[in-house]
């Protein structure tokens, strides 16, 4: 036991050892999964275009729909939408909801937008993509100016298999090359100069001050981070009661409990009015004259009075 | 260091449910890598297909059997099933079983798609399986403008065996097959995960819950899950220690509580959402029901087992019953 003891210390003690250890481990697994995933051009008329463009675009579906995924404020907006379309359009405005909507959409596709702009500024993808194009503008475009085996042979450029002569093929693919990487850094400038648009847009309309602003954004943060443990030490405090009334054999202790109309306001998506000095609907809520006190004994659920002696 | 140390920790402890899903699809492509580099050797013959494809498929029809048996949802269903025969034979309760089934298939099937992607993204199995079709149509297509051997010697492509047909053409083959492989295993992928996002979006959009009940309930799921093994050790341990006292020491055993059978069967069932009054779970219904007396004048006709629900349970609520593997 004791040695154990001391082999855990020495580990405890080499804990930034152990954390790059660990993130080495961790890239190289990455770059064995890409590896593995390795490209490989199939360098034939029908296939490139297809594959280029698969490669290109899968990745960034897949981050999309995970950016989605992850996005709380999405399925905060979202969650019982169907039973309750009036949701979407809190206090009559559904100009917000769609605001939401597009902050949203524009914060998940930040990661396929990378992806797409670090494959073109690789190059590889684009190029093998763009050497199995049919159509006939392209094509004149690419061949301007060289022998008819050019067009035939196209396809073939990307594994340096072609017919063609080692310079022509050279120069072809430095051609893709180039078009690749200024298609990047175009994405990338289009990108930044929309982000720096939307901000500045939305700070302008901002009802608030910056420094107001600043605050807001933490106490947001700090709101959901508490939400969490509160929401943990209820769960514990009610599974606890719930389990010794079982195993005891006897009625459950009276338990304080917010009730559904509470959380169904609570989960609404604040919007900001200058009239009012709350910085979330929870703050809204506890604030609120009207607010009944008397908690649920039991936390049980009436969600419509009229549909619950049918 | 060590505030670095706890803030990752409460990240991952965050995102438990998402990181459980990437674990499992890492190791998965990790076990194929094994596998295609250690156990897996097409034999190049008339068996390429039949060989290519077991290896496709065997191990993700394992990795669903698994997934079925470490769902706790599955012997929750199942156990007790035979002796209920009066239960079986009701269409509604065959719909009922059919959709829980459906929801511990969601879960279960994401280590066989993975291993079946990541399989397609290698390449070597879908290679090995389609160089050993028979199909002639197929074998054309593979074989245009190729030398006329091609076709009788696609089997032999995979070990780069073959004698008639030069190195290049068969290279070139393989790499469409390749290219082939890796479009569907992307394909693949794609569409799970965008057919993933829209049930998800499908079931949080019918969710008679809010965001913030919705949050808490899943910790609340898993707590009461944790807490209820840890209650159940010290029963156990409690009621074991009481009767061997008494049988060791030649004395009456002491009074002790514990739960009739009555109670254990009703909190094994499903848990069943109804629209009149909501439980976070099914032991949370029998305790506020089965021992509070006011209620139970309240709700004297329903029974806890809720036979006859009015609506059936929600597919945001799946969690509810999965204990310990809360997904």
């Amino acid at each position: 036991m004791d040695n154990f003891q001391t082999v855990l210390r020495f580990f405890m003690n080499q804990k930034a050892t152990i954390g790059y250890s660990f993130m080495a481990l961790l890239t190289i697994g990455g770059e064995r999964i890409f590896s593995m995933v390795s490209f490989q051009c199939p360098c034939n008329h029908d296939q490139n275009f297809a594959y280029g463009l698969t490669f290109l675009l899968g990745p960034g579906l897949v981050l999309l729909v995970l950016g989605l995924f992850f996005s709380s404020r999405l399925w905060r907006l979202y969650t019982g939408c169907c039973l309750n379309p009036i949701k979407l359009c809190p206090r009559g405005n559904c100009f917000t909801c769609l605001k939401v909507f597009v902050k949203i959409f524009s914060g998940a596709c930040v990661a396929p937008i990378m992806w797409l702009c670090v494959a073109l500024l690789n190059g590889t993808f684009y190029e093998c993509a763009v050497s199995g194009l049919d159509d006939n503008l392209v094509l004149d475009l690419f061949c301007k100016n060289k022998t008819m085996m050019c067009r035939e042979e196209l396809a073939r450029v990307p594994c340096s298999k072609s017919k063609l002569p080692s310079d022509l093929n050279l120069e072809l693919l430095l051609m893709f090359r180039a078009q690749s990487q200024i298609l990047g850094w175009c994405i990338i400038i289009i990108s930044a100069v929309l982000g720096l648009l939307g901000t500045c847009y939305t700070n302008c309309r901002s009802k608030v001050s910056y420094l107001q602003l600043t605050f807001w954004k933490l106490y947001k943060e700090k709101e959901k981070e508490q939400f969490d443990t509160f929401a943990m030490e209820y769960a514990s405090k009610l599974a606890e009661r719930n389990l010794k009334s079982f195993f005891e054999n006897r009625a459950p202790e009276i338990f304080p409990f917010p009730n559904h109309k509470a959380w169904e306001e609570i989960s609404a998506l604040y919007t900001f009015s200058k009239s009012e000095q709350y910085y979330s609907t929870l703050q809204r809520y506890v604030e609120r004259d009207d607010r009944d006190y008397c908690p649920e004994e039991r936390p049980v659920m009436q969600l419509d009075p009229g549909t619950e002696r049918s | 260091m060590m505030d670095k140390f706890q803030t990752v920790l409460k990240i991952f402890q965050k995102q438990k449910t998402s990181l459980g899903f990437g674990l499992v699809a890492l190791l998965t492509a990790g076990g194929e890598q094994i596998f295609s580099s250690v156990v897996f050797k097409c034999p190049c013959s008339g068996w390429n297909f039949s060989y290519g494809m077991v290896f496709l498929l065997v191990p993700a029809l394992a990795l669903l059997v698994l997934g079925y048996i470490m769902s706790n949802k599955t012997w929750k269903l199942f156990t007790g099933l035979c002796l209920r025969k009066s239960k079986c034979c009701h269409f509604k309760y065959f719909c009922a079983c059919g959709v829980v089934f459906f929801q511990i298939t969601t879960t279960a099937v994401v280590a066989p798609v993975s291993w079946i992607a990541v399989a397609l993204l290698n390449g070597n199995y879908f290679e090995c399986a389609v160089t050993g079709v028979n199909v002639s149509v197929f074998t054309n297509h593979l074989c245009d403008g190729k030398s006329p051997q091609c076709q009788d010697e696609l089997y032999k492509f995979p070990c780069g065996r073959a004698t008639h047909v030069p190195q290049s053409d068969s290279n070139d083959v393989l790499a469409t097959i390749r290219a082939e492989s890796q479009v569907l295993g992307w394909l693949l992928i794609a569409s799970i995960m965008v057919f993933n996002l829209l049930l998800t979006c499908v079931a949080r959009c019918n969710s008679p819950v809010s965001y913030l009940q919705l949050k808490f309930w899943r910790v609340y799921a898993q707590r009461e899950s944790d807490l209820l093994e840890k209650y159940t050790a010290d029963h156990a341990e409690k009621l074991a220690e009481r009767n061997l006292k008494s049988f060791f020491q030649h004395t009456l055993p002491e009074p002790v509580t514990t739960p009739p059978n009555q109670a254990w069967e009703k909190i094994s069932s499903l848990y069943r959402f109804s629209t009149r009054d909501h439980y976070y779970s099914i032991l949370h219904k029998y305790v506020e029901m089965c021992h509070d007396p006011a209620e139970a004048r309240d709700n004297r006709l329903s029974s806890v087992r809720s036979d006859g629900p009015d609506t059936a349970t929600p597919a945001v609520l799946a969690f509810v019953d999965e204990g310990k593997m809360m997904l």
